[in-house]
């Protein structure tokens, strides 16, 4: 039985309890610190804290993004005094969560929905946090009445987590006679429908997003949170590039790192070059690459075993 | 196995509560696992007598340990069986010694993890003085606390006493929207309510 084993603290119990034995917090200013951090829907409140904590690291270690991370912050301390609003008998607006995000490829839209949903999860938002990941295949039919069966199938799907729709501006592209206006019209009335546990995320390039909010001007106002993910620079790419390789028990020699700061000021020209994208293909083709050129070898040392070389980078950009 | 924590102010009457509540249970005899705040478990047999002897006190901060007897609540088929948690006293200042700061830290871990809060206050104190310094600010907060969870009853206690329905209805109009059983714990008054509520919510 449990009190033969001791009680189970979670961090936040613990904390409160060293300052009540410190002499540091008063019982009543104790208890009050428990009514705010208790979610009083869900029992699993230290695996929502966890959770919460795990995200928002995750958040804190992309490189770059710091616009990002301001406004995640901001979305995180608005649902807090929203909740804690509400505990106090306030007014509150319904958190009308759905979001555009707009960048390039590789710039992170894709990760920082992901984290988002953990987030969420954790703030009591979203029952699952999950992400489903969708494009206009997964959503427009083929004839009359199978767009509509389609999207709701992946909105069912996405139920308690986040739909991140990839390249969203391709739904409005085939006119109003094609069926992705069919699928928006859908869309729409699905993410208020279960705007209560579901956060719906259009996504695509600048260029073309502000185009599908100017040609379905509705849209714009059912999505109030609208994200801008700027291209890197060069530096924060090799950032990223020292990270990837870190989490792989990699390094970069300090030749290959000029080798790939040249590759990557080569593409930098390019329009859509893949930002992150590109600099994790390039790591993993020169990971690729060592492995060949020793394979053969009989003695290698930790250090060889570890080093990418100028050798390995070469032969063009990621495949 | 489910677990209801008794907890209020010191001096509401908490461990003759549970001591007298197990007594009108048909126990005469208990197996009382102490915890203490350094994490030591201890069990210790007692008949009831013998234990309102040793654990009740009329001093202040008399237990300093969660202290938990297994009981059986009959129900229509059979019992249910759940545990009984007596604990330190709250208090709504920084109490100087720290044996007493950990008991009620204790208190405050445990009152998160509780199946069922049973929080006793002292109705007599409520009607003699304002409602708001007899209760006390941790009144409001365990109030609160529990309000959020569910599984909550107020005991309003020393019913025997006089001034205290004037203390029950002062009660109800400072702690609306709770139920609140008027007790004696000292006469074992209004247990059956207390038992078939936490028979109800087992």
């Amino acid at each position: 039985m449990f009190w033969h084993e001791g009680r189970k603290q979670d961090s936040t119990i613990k904390r409160i309890n060293s300052l009540v034995t410190n002499g540091q917090l008063t019982p009543p200013a104790a208890l009050a610190s428990l009514c705010q951090t208790t979610d009083p829907t869900t029992a699993t409140e230290s695996n929502s804290s966890d959770t919460l904590q795990q995200a928002l690291s995750q958040l804190n270690n992309l490189v770059g993004l710091d616009d990002v991370k301001q406004l995640v912050l901001e979305i995180k301390a608005l649902v807090e005094i929203q909740q804690r609003r509400a505990r106090a008998g306030l007014i509150n607006e319904p958190l009308v969560l759905h979001m555009i995000f707009r960048g390039n490829p590789g710039s992170g839209k894709t990760t920082v929905a992901r984290i988002l949903g953990s987030i969420f999860k954790g703030l009591g938002i979203l029952s699952k946090g999950h992400l489903i990941e969708v494009e206009r295949a997964d959503l427009v039919g083929e004839y009359i009445g199978h767009t509509a069966i389609k999207t709701r199938e992946q909105v069912k799907r996405a139920l308690g987590g986040i739909l991140f729709v990839d390249e969203a501006y391709s739904l409005a592209r085939g006119g109003n006679k094609d069926f992705g206006k069919e699928s928006i019209d859908c869309l729409v009335k699905l993410m208020e429908d279960h705007r209560d546990d579901l956060v719906l995320i259009l996504a695509g390039y600048r260029e073309e997003m502000d185009f599908f909010l100017k040609s379905n001007p509705g849209l714009r106002s059912r999505f109030p949170i609208q994200i801008d993910f700027p291209d890197y620079t060069l530096e924060q790419l090799l950032d990223i590039a020292q990270v990837f390789l870190s989490e792989r028990d990699y390094c970069l020699s300090t030749a290959a790192r000029e080798e790939l700061s040249r590759q990557l000021r080569l593409t930098q020209y390019l329009q859509h070059s893949g930002n992150a994208r590109l600099v994790r293909n390039l790591i993993e083709r020169a990971i690729r690459r060592q492995a060949v050129r020793l394979a053969d070898k009989q003695h290698l040392s930790r250090n060889e075993l570890m080093t990418i070389e100028p050798v390995d980078l070469k032969g063009g950009s990621a495949a | 196995m489910k677990e209801c924590l008794v907890v209020g102010k010191v001096g509401t009457g908490k461990t003759l509560f549970v001591l007298n509540f197990a007594s009108y249970l048909g126990f005469s005899q208990v197996n009382i696992t102490i915890e203490y705040p350094d994490g030591r478990i201890k069990t210790k047999h007692y008949s009831i007598d013998t234990a309102r002897q040793q654990l009740v006190g009329v001093d202040l901060h008399t237990t300093k340990s969660l202290q938990s007897i297994v009981i059986d609540i009959p129900a229509v088929k059979g019992v249910r069986r759940c545990l009984i948690t007596d604990s330190s006293g709250l208090i709504d200042h920084i109490h100087q010694d720290i044996n007493i700061r950990q008991a009620i830290a204790q208190t405050l871990s445990a009152i998160r993890q509780a199946d069922l809060i049973i929080h006793i206050v002292d109705s007599s104190q409520v009607g003699i003085h304002d409602a708001p310094s007899a209760l006390g600010e941790v009144d409001y907060q365990v109030a609160q606390f529990a309000q959020m969870r569910g599984g909550y009853v107020i005991l309003a206690n020393k019913m025997d006493i006089p001034g205290a329905e004037r203390g029950l209805s002062k009660l109800s109009l400072e702690l609306p929207g709770h139920k609140i059983i008027p007790i004696s714990a000292l006469h074992k008054q209004g247990f059956k309510e207390v038992k078939a509520f936490v028979r109800h919510h087992l």
